[in-house]
């Protein structure tokens, strides 16, 4: 199943569509809401809302484009390179791909607030909009802003997420693509039509949970992993031969660094516990490197967890209050400035200019 | 519109800083965690900790109970290097036990010594530190020190990263032959990290020392004094201090590590000996001995190296030789000693009256045999009796002529003729190569291999037959002595090197010893039929030096049980095999019982198989899962934690960017 399903590329796709879905959603709610004067012309807001699923379906197919050409690239140029020394690759791309899971998991539970972080951040967009400069291309800018906003949101996580799949899944084989990707759209569509339905937001929180559970179990078990594919390279090099491909018995694995080892059960060639492996980290023969390195990851993500609850309640890093508080400022005013900007050019254009007939885009 | 002020958005700038603290604290944590966690596998993996636990334990114990010094019989007992010696009481511990009334009437005591033998780094002669073999975390290593008839224990925990074995030089051992020590003959090595005890009862007086007999291991250190006070010796009146002095030659490199790769090798085909790099004196340089004038003292000399003899000589002062190896001589008044290696003298040596010179003494090698001396060999080691510490310390004066006690010539005050011997053992030295191009040295041919199992534990097992010399093997130069025979050992030295041959278990009589042959050419062979000289009473000690190509006749009564080692004591010379055993009344000897921990020793000591690979889940690896399945679960309840936490409403924020309200500052500014 690992072989057709890779576990983490499903992770990454759903978190990414997710994050497009709760942008689209955002807008629509914005346009149901009257922003732009939609609602005063039904015919208008049914403009405005195809905008929104044009310019999200663009950016999504530029996306498919640049992904299936990535990865094709990838797949008939990089997979040879390495093949010498696979075992260093593999751990390599492991930690890479921990570090890939581990820095966006968290982000993940935060879906919710990053509805409103994305609220905040079309409406500044649309703010600054309204105020674009004039000529071709912001007459065009404003014209469509509403399709503008999702092609560029879409394409942009669209891009990430290309770029995390293929960070996460440098090991994995070409066919383990497909299908987790498929899913991965699939379910991030959903969780965020629930999103924007108002669904129960509780289950989704849930959902969103047990779904970044399994992502960190998957990077505990990458990074484990990765610690024991270093090994076993140094175990290689000694033998000066892969014997830990030949079977799983006695003389596979260096008897030194050995924590548990059964004769059997290989995660890399057992068909269910290819599973075991992808989810948990689940490898036959522990060395004492894979294990200190699972649990160090675990109380890794304990700490950072325990730190950005601090940094939320409280508003600053442990010991870093100042610092943080220092940063606040600073945006506060940035934004004020900015803000000040913009209403000074408002009151300019109002003054000067009379009100041009198509405002359908202005306040 | 009142606001309630917010501090803190988490929007996507901050995210950035969010990140960067968390990566930095994340390497700092796993940096930690990791050294921490590598530091216990790697402790828990070589078991250092339970050596660090043993080492901790024997030091507290050493360090609870006090002792008085011993010999109180004798309350001017004063010693050289008092600071060093209030450490080594301090490590010792004596038991007061139920004592035997002895034929002096003293009562018995038993003095045990708790030993634990490990590396220390010293620097004994000021130009170079080193690890050296110290017991309790100090060297030198403590001086024994006991009553006639007292029982002795020394109980050893070996910490040293190889074996070890201690041997008690110049004790008869008299029915605890398998306390002697010298491994191969009557122990095994004591493996690393296990105990051994000695235990053995002391009934002759008199100057000894103690060192390791495994490997060449005791001139890296393992080598101290052992003194037996007797309130009835000859001389008890003629003396008011009660002190020692040790010489040595001194390597700057371990010696085993000389002996494997610079001595016996096949680039080393000449057998020559390794250079020491120094003297010391009393296991220091730049020695003040601290004296009182019109005074005198019994100076017990001991020399403790590994392979030269020294010339002692104490300017202006003359010395009265009145005990050697243990056996009480008519004193002897000479004004220089020359000891070999293992030798002891115990001299009388009366200070001047006038405190207004300090005077120096020194201790030279025998650089005859050396074999080159190198220019920057330091060869003479200069101390001074010390009767002004304010005082200059002159330089010593330069000699002409090696004049020196010949030790041939002195008198034990117990007399006995010459025995007439039962059995007469003829052997003679010589050094060769073999075909590993390695020279060896010979006794009749056969260099000495130790054998895997003692010969002492195979007189043991080998009931009738133990009586055949070859059941214990063709290089071990065994020869079997009845019980109380005169024996005689013939030695002829057919090497062109002075030897000081040691005897386990005995003293001898030196019946005969032949000058040096005139040249290299010639040997001076005994001839029972042409006798050389015979003294009336011939000198009796453990320890004796044979002349180049010359000969020397020893007797002694078999009249003590046990398997008894005789070799060079030249370190290097044992190493090359130049020793043989007498195994002296085997059939007595197998009435003993060899104590359990001799026997663990041995065991120890034999291969066997790897453990089996430990498949599947064993303790380490279920305790291993459990842990990492409960890091997983509590690590999922952080992340539950998190994401059920209170979600901000940043519904005012959206308010603020879209104009509706006024920004936070403004708010604070207002207030």
């Amino acid at each position: 199943m690992a072989q057709v399903f890779e576990v983490s590329v499903f992770f990454i796709v759903f978190r990414e569509t997710l994050e497009a879905a709760i942008i689209i959603s955002v807008l629509l709610a914005f346009l149901k809401q009257g922003i732009g004067k939609s609602m005063d012309d039904p015919a208008i807001y049914k403009r405005l809302v195809k905008h929104v699923w044009i310019g999200s379906a663009i950016g999504f197919f530029i996306c498919l484009a640049i992904g299936g050409a990535f990865i094709g690239t990838w797949y008939s140029l990089g997979r040879d390179i390495w093949g010498s020394s696979e075992d260093i690759w593999e751990g390599a791309f492991s930690i890479v791909a921990t570090v890939i899971i581990s820095v966006m998991g968290l982000a993940m539970l935060r879906l919710n607030k990053l509805k409103e972080k994305w609220r905040v951040k079309i409406a500044e967009a649309m703010e600054q909009r309204n105020h674009a400069g004039k000529g071709m291309f912001g007459r065009f800018s404003r014209k469509y802003a509403m399709a503008l906003l999702p092609f560029i949101t879409v394409l942009r996580e669209g891009v990430e997420a290309i770029v995390f799949v293929g960070g996460v899944s440098l090991t994995a084989p070409a066919k383990a693509f497909p299908l987790p990707v498929v899913c991965g759209l699939l379910a991030g569509c959903t969780v965020g039509y629930l999103m924007y339905k108002g669904g129960d937001f509780v289950k989704i929180q849930y959902f969103l949970i047990i779904a970044t559970c399994f992502l960190y179990l998957v990077g505990a078990g990458l990074f484990s992993k990765a610690v024991w594919y270093f090994q076993d390279n140094n175990w290689v090099k000694f033998v000066g031969s892969d014997v830990s491909e030949e079977g799983s018995g006695a003389g596979s694995y260096d008897v030194r660094q050995s924590v548990w080892h059964v004769n059997c059960c290989n995660g890399e060639t057992d068909g269910g516990w290819m599973i075991f492996n992808a989810l948990f980290g689940w490898v036959n023969s522990a060395t004492y490197g894979s294990v200190i390195g699972y649990n160090c990851y675990w109380i890794v993500v304990m700490i950072t967890v325990s730190l950005m609850l601090f940094k939320e309640k409280k508003g600053y890093f442990p010991f870093l209050k100042s610092w943080t508080e220092k940063q606040e400022a600073k945006k506060i005013a940035k934004r004020r400035a900015k803000m000040e900007r913009l209403q000074a050019e408002q009151q300019a254009e109002m003054s000067f200019e009379p009100k041009t007939v198509e405002s359908a885009d202005s306040v | 519109m009142h606001f309630p002020r917010k501090r803190s958005r988490l929007l996507y700038d901050d995210h950035l800083a969010v990140t960067a603290v968390t990566i930095a604290v994340v390497i700092v944590v796993i940096v930690v965690i990791a050294g921490l966690l590598v530091c216990c596998v790697f402790c828990i993996g070589t078991s250092t900790l339970s050596s660090l636990f043993l080492s901790a334990l024997s030091f507290r114990r050493s360090l609870g109970t006090v002792s008085p010094e011993l010999g109180l019989d004798r309350p001017n007992l004063s010693d050289p290097n008092r600071a060093p010696l209030f450490a080594v009481f301090l490590a010792m511990r004596f038991s007061f036990l139920a004592g035997l009334v002895a034929a002096s009437g003293a009562l018995a005591k038993t003095v045990q010594y708790d030993m634990s033998i490990g590396w220390v780094t010293a620097n004994p002669d000021g130009e170079y530190d080193r690890p050296t073999i110290g017991v309790n975390g100090e060297w030198p290593p403590p001086v024994i020190k006991c009553n006639i008839h007292d029982r002795v224990i020394v109980n050893v925990t070996n910490n040293l990263d190889e074996p070890t074995a201690l041997h008690f030089h110049g004790m008869f051992q008299n029915t605890t032959s398998f306390m002697d020590g010298p491994v191969g003959v009557t122990q095994c090595p004591i493996p690393s990290g296990s105990n051994f005890i000695y235990n053995f009862t002391v009934n002759q007086p008199g100057t000894y020392w103690y060192h390791s007999h495994y490997s060449a291991q005791y001139p890296d250190g393992l080598r101290a004094p052992f003194l037996v006070y007797d309130p009835d010796e000859p001389f008890a009146d003629d003396y008011d201090v009660d002190t020692y002095l040790t010489v040595a030659d001194y390597y700057h490199d371990p010696t085993p590590w000389l002996s494997a790769n610079k001595f016996l090798t096949l680039f080393n085909p000449t057998g020559s000996e390794p250079i020491p790099d120094n003297g010391l004196l009393n296991e220091t340089q730049n020695y003040k001995w601290i004296v009182e004038p019109n005074t005198t003292y019994k100076l017990r000399l001991i020399n403790m190296g590994a392979l030269v003899s020294q010339y002692i000589w104490f300017e202006e002062h003359d010395v009265t030789v009145v005990e050697v190896d243990g056996v009480y001589v008519e004193p002897y008044t000479t004004d220089r000693i020359y000891i070999t290696v293992a030798q002891r003298y115990t001299v009388l040596l009366k200070t001047k009256n006038s405190t207004s010179t300090n005077y120096p003494f020194m201790t030279s090698f025998d650089t005859d045999m050396l074999d080159t001396v190198p220019d920057d060999l330091m060869w003479n080691v200069t101390g001074w009796l010390t009767y002004d510490e304010d005082g200059e310390f002159p330089d010593a004066a330069v000699i002409d002529e090696w004049v020196f006690l010949d030790d041939f010539n002195l008198v034990p005050v117990e007399k006995e003729a010459p025995f007439e011997p039962d059995t007469s053992i003829t052997v003679s030295v010589s050094m060769n190569n073999l075909n590993d191009g390695v020279n060896y040295a010979f006794f009749n041919d056969i260099t000495y291999v130790a054998p895997k199992v003692p010969t002492l534990f195979s007189v043991m097992s080998s009931g009738n037959q133990s009586t055949d010399a070859t059941i214990y093997g063709s290089n071990t130069n065994t020869f079997i002595l009845d019980h109380m025979d005169v024996v005689e050992i013939v030695l002829n030295n057919a090497d062109p090197g002075k030897h000081p041959f040691h005897l386990h278990g005995h003293v001898f009589q030196v019946v005969e010893r032949s000058e040096a042959s005139a040249s290299d050419e010639e040997f001076v062979v005994y001839d029972a039929s042409n006798p050389g000289t015979i003294n009336e009473y011939p000198m009796r000690r453990d320890t004796v030096y044979i002349r180049p190509n010359g000969y020397f006749v020893l007797r002694f009564r078999a009249d003590n049980p046990g398997v008894w080692f005789f070799h060079c004591h030249i370190e290097w010379h044992l190493q090359q095999g130049l020793a043989l055993t007498l195994v002296e009344a085997p059939l007595e000897i197998q009435k003993w019982t060899i104590p359990e921990d001799h026997y663990a020793a041995c065991k120890a000591g034999e291969p066997v198989q790897p453990v089996p690979i430990a498949a599947g889940f064993k303790t380490k690896g279920v305790v291993a899962l459990v842990f990492s399945c409960i890091a997983a679960f509590v690590g999922m309840a952080f992340i539950l934690w998190y994401g059920m936490s209170e979600l901000k409403n940043t519904e005012h924020e959206v308010a603020q960017v879209m104009g509706e309200i006024p920004l936070d500052d403004e708010l604070s500014d207002s207030k």
